[in-house]
């Protein structure tokens, strides 16, 4: 029998090319549907080699030097710690035989990478300074949410939008990291508007600091950071 | 890319010899070199997807930074029975790009979508291996490009500007029905070519 009509096998059928091409606005009802019914399954498998084709259909482009740099300063740093962190975990062999498994299970790479991104080493890139005003996107930053660290000499303002609100009784702090040592904590606390908006100022100069870090903290602040970084920018050198 | 530290050239090599399904193996267990050469090869077309959707400069590399980033960070969830690595980093890239397009205004996707690309690009220096992809690209650009247009323009879009079938049939005044049986229609025909690709062995 053929499914060529998938209208023939399942009213449902229709909303398989909308969903692969990301279109369908009843998204998750269709994707419990297929999980039920096979004729579905098999029109999106066939749709979907067509959608994979799509992103291979535009103008050729070449990334810039920059954006090569940004993503490979960032997985080195972060593979560097992680490996700092597995020769640790696997130093002290309390027992001849009973060998812990060398490779980390994804949790714990997951764990292991919020720790990275907490303590931070330094990034190779150089010194310099910035005469003019520059603008720097951060590295990192909450889903949907925009900020970038504006410099001018060695003074810098942090700009966020789309920002969610930090968790009850919690406020946004700043922290530097300079690149040896924990993250540095500033007396910059900062909630943001209704709508996710808010800027705070870097209350340090920047020179030698080598990324602006926010965590959520308890009202008043503290001096070692209690979360997970939520933002993050890299001063540019 | 100076001061960051490397593995010695010879097993740089012999890392380059491997597929990408096996570099996202090692990629899995944080080996960064690993990663420098699944990067290296889909880097472009990712920031060429998002620049195609988008249409700014510093957005796109944004979205395809991103995207990479996350990459790496969930290497241990690619599946290689669900597509390529190279589909699943463009999967990567155009949701994100999808994102940043529906936090805009619709206006504004409208207007992308219509002109194509705003900025101009340089031409790129091209190896051997982007004249290939190039090809390719070609072939598929003319695949979709011999759809008919009604077919070709629900499914740029919806793909291209992230617009949901809804917002598509209102912008289009058509039924909500004939906007879904158009973009199956026109996948239908797109997938026909691959399968002839094939069948011919390219």
């Amino acid at each position: 029998m053929s499914s060529r009509g998938p209208d023939l096998d399942c009213e449902e059928c229709v909303n398989a090319a909308p969903y692969v091409l990301g279109a369908l606005e009843d998204h998750e009802r269709f994707r419990e549907h297929l999980a039920a019914c096979a004729s579905c399954r098999a029109e999106v498998a066939e749709l979907q080699l067509a959608a994979n084709l799509l992103p291979e259909a535009v103008p050729p482009a070449v990334a810039s030097d920059e954006l090569r740099e940004r993503v490979l300063a960032t997985v080195r740093s972060e593979a560097e710690l992680l490996q700092a962190a597995g020769h640790r975990a696997d130093d002290p062999p309390r027992r001849a035989g009973l060998q812990r498994p060398r490779r980390l299970p994804p949790f714990a790479v997951g764990v292991a990478l919020a720790a990275a991104v907490a303590v931070l080493v330094a990034i190779a890139l150089s010194g310099g300074s910035a005469a003019r005003e520059r603008v720097t996107p951060a590295l990192i930053a909450p889903p949907g949410a925009r900020a970038s660290l504006r410099l001018l000499g060695g003074r810098g303002e942090l700009v966020v939008s789309g920002m969610p609100q930090p968790p009850a009784g919690k406020i946004y702090e700043l922290w530097l990291n300079r690149g040896a040592g924990s993250p540095q904590p500033t007396d910059a606390l900062f909630g943001v508007t209704s709508r996710g908006s808010g800027s705070v100022g870097v209350p340090s100069n920047l020179h030698g600091v080598k990324e602006v870090l926010v965590t959520s903290e308890p009202l008043g602040g503290s001096s070692h950071p209690t979360s997970a970084p939520i933002l993050r920018v890299v001063v540019p050198a | 890319m100076k001061g960051l530290r490397r593995s010695p050239t010879s097993s740089r090599d012999k890392l380059r010899k491997l597929a990408d399904e096996e570099l996202m193996q090692r990629v899995a267990a944080s080996d960064a070199d690993a990663f420098e050469i699944v990067f290296e090869r889909h880097v472009d077309a990712a920031f060429a997807l998002a620049y195609r959707m988008c249409g700014r400069r510093s957005l796109a590399e944004e979205i395809a930074q991103e995207a990479f980033i996350s990459l790496w960070r969930s290497g241990g969830r690619y599946d290689r029975t669900r597509g390529s690595v190279r589909t699943w980093a463009l999967g990567i890239v155009h949701n994100r790009a999808v994102d940043a397009l529906r936090r805009d205004g619709a206006h504004e996707r409208r207007r992308i979508s219509d002109e194509g690309i705003a900025e101009r690009l340089e031409a790129p220096d091209q190896t051997d291996a982007q004249a290939i992809e190039k090809a390719t690209s070609e072939e598929i650009h003319g695949a979709l490009g011999a759809l008919p247009s009604e077919q070709r323009r629900v499914i740029e879009l919806a793909y291209f500007g992230g617009f949901t079938h809804v917002e598509i049939a209102s912008m289009l005044g058509a039924p909500v029905g004939t906007v879904k049986g158009r973009m199956r229609l026109g996948l239908e025909k797109l997938r026909d070519h691959v399968h002839a690709w094939e069948a011919v062995g390219t």
